[in-house]
């Protein structure tokens, strides 16, 4: 590893749910600018250890470090962190009883402090980035839900934060709608966002991302660049899961 | 949008065939026939007993009558309003404190509340009356009616919100949090107040509530509606007549109510519950 200190970093994370041990002593670390795909079965813990990097999920034993500081367990500083770690949800999430532009401009009204006109018209920048500068004065309820997940991906960006985390963005929606929340996601990507994407999305995966983790049963079972993955699998397990998506 | 409001009715029964048609047709006209009979039988009653003579109802020509069952009503009125908001005050006090996560505090707020949800409100009502005097603490009897009504309604409000705040998605918490905003910052700016539109009509179902708790202020010698109507009984002898006009402004107060539930419940929840929720996996 060169001297540069990771964006993102767990060590020997683990997690138990009752029994059932979902992360098992995990290592891994993502560097400013990369882009980092997690794929695995369903049940693998791929979402459960991106939701850990912002505490949306406790760890029972190990390290995370942001930026080579030890994650808040609680109270203004962990507020703060999370301030700087955008998350986009598989359900998009938007605020249900504010306007879109209003869900843009919630968090840097309220945590950076923003006066309300910068943050207004860095939220229409935004919105425009992301296609939906039309919609501002709507509530989420009337938008399709590509529109929705594309608004999420702007709240986030209005936080300027260090890094991304995207729990399967693209897996409730409509399929004619996946490629235009992907289209976002491969933007930032090139503009240098480090990013953290949990997805099925394996032509995303091949494309954009540098570096592909496979996890099964809470374990990181494999990783390496893309085409070291898709092309040459190392293990039984990642073989398996590789044939068993692309059966048809 | 309220043209695709689907009504309870087709939402909990199938559309009738019609050999249904036909059985609730008969069914109505048997219960019309029945509740006419009731009826007719009542009215005669009142009749044969001379209750439906005009100088039984004379005095409600007076405007005296009306000015003292309109100062009733606005006693009801004052009781009400001032319990319904200090109850809704303390609902979110209390409902707060039993979810803040910490534990003392959410055990007290819960003994709080199951204390003022399981003690009938005329209990409350002679603790401020017999036995709060009795330690030297005076209060007017408009406090004695309000706070007790108040205090019963803050318990069961406590749980409606309660109910509230568990009903908005897990989802809209983590992302506020997500963003940075603190736990204090997240219920405040984005749980309560969709937990609000969300109880609107179970919140004014328990003004409802609060209305006709407002009716034993007799006990304490208030001059509600009720205490009024007591007193025009008296005067008066017309005691089915009093009160008959007194069901009757309770009635239309409670269906004014009623009605603005309805109204609130339209505008506030449509446009938020109709499509988020589409949500596989």
């Amino acid at each position: 590893m060169s001297a540069e200190i990771p964006v993102i970093e767990l060590r020997n994370v683990d997690k138990h749910y009752g029994p059932l041990h979902v992360l098992q002593h995990i290592n891994l670390s993502v560097g400013k600018g990369e882009v980092l795909v997690l794929i695995g079965p369903s049940g693998s813990g791929k979402s459960t250890l991106c939701r850990t990097i912002n505490r949306l999920e406790t760890i029972d034993s190990g390290e995370i470090l942001i930026e080579g500081q030890p994650l808040p367990q609680e109270g203004k500083e962990l507020a703060q962190m999370r301030a700087e770690i955008g998350m986009v949800f598989q359900s998009f999430n938007l605020f249900a009883h504010k306007t879109i532009l209003d869900n843009v401009t919630l968090g840097p009204r309220e945590v950076l402090k923003m006066p309300k006109d910068a943050a207004e018209k860095e939220a229409m920048e935004l919105l425009t980035r992301v296609g939906v500068d039309a919609q501002a004065h709507k509530v989420p309820a009337q938008l399709s839900g590509g529109q929705q997940q594309r608004v999420a991906i702007a709240r986030s960006l209005a936080m300027h934060p260090k890094a991304m985390l995207f729990d399967e963005p693209t897996s409730a929606l409509d399929p004619e709608m996946i490629n235009e929340v992907l289209d976002v996601m491969v933007e930032l990507a090139r503009e240098g966002m480090t990013m953290v994407v949990v997805t099925h999305e394996m032509n995303f995966a091949r494309r954009v991302s540098n570096r592909v983790v496979f996890m099964a049963d809470g374990q990181i079972v494999e990783e390496g660049t893309p085409s070291e993955f898709f092309d040459n699998p190392q293990t039984a397990r990642a073989k398996e899961f590789l044939d068993s998506i692309r059966g048809h | 949008m309220s043209a695709h409001t689907v009504s309870m009715r087709d939402a909990l029964y199938e559309a009738p065939g019609p050999k249904t048609r036909r059985r609730t047709r008969i069914i109505t006209g048997i219960s019309l026939v029945l509740v006419a009979i009731g009826v007719g039988l009542i009215v005669r009653q009142f009749y044969v007993t001379g209750q439906l003579d005009a100088k039984c109802w004379s005095f409600f020509l007076r405007q005296g009558t009306w000015r003292y069952l309109f100062n009733g009503f606005l006693g009801t009125m004052r009781v009400a309003a001032t319990a319904g908001v200090i109850s809704l005050v303390l609902g979110v006090v209390f409902m707060l404190g039993r979810t803040s996560g910490i534990k003392p505090l959410e055990v007290i707020s819960r003994v709080i509340i199951d204390f003022f949800r399981g003690v009938p409100s005329l209990l409350l009502i002679y603790f401020f009356y017999l036995a709060l005097p009795q330690y030297g603490l005076r209060i007017s009897a408009f406090w004695m009616i309000t706070l007790p009504v108040a205090l019963a309604a803050s318990g069961v409000l406590a749980e409606v919100f309660r109910a509230g705040v568990n009903a908005v998605p897990k989802g809209q918490t983590e992302a506020a949090l997500s963003i940075g905003l603190t736990p204090g910052k997240t219920m405040f700016k984005i749980i309560l107040p969709q937990a609000l539109r969300i109880v609107v009509p179970s919140l004014i179902s328990q003004l409802v509530v609060v209305v006709k708790d407002t009716t034993v202020a007799y006990v304490v010698s208030y001059p509600d509606l009720m205490q009024n109507a007591r007193v025009l009984i008296t005067n008066n002898d017309a005691l089915v007549q009093v009160y008959f006009v007194v069901a009757i402004l309770y009635i239309l107060v409670n269906y004014g109510i009623n009605q603005l539930s309805i109204y609130m419940a339209r505008r506030s929840g449509n446009p938020i519950i109709s499509r988020t929720t589409e949500n596989p996996t």
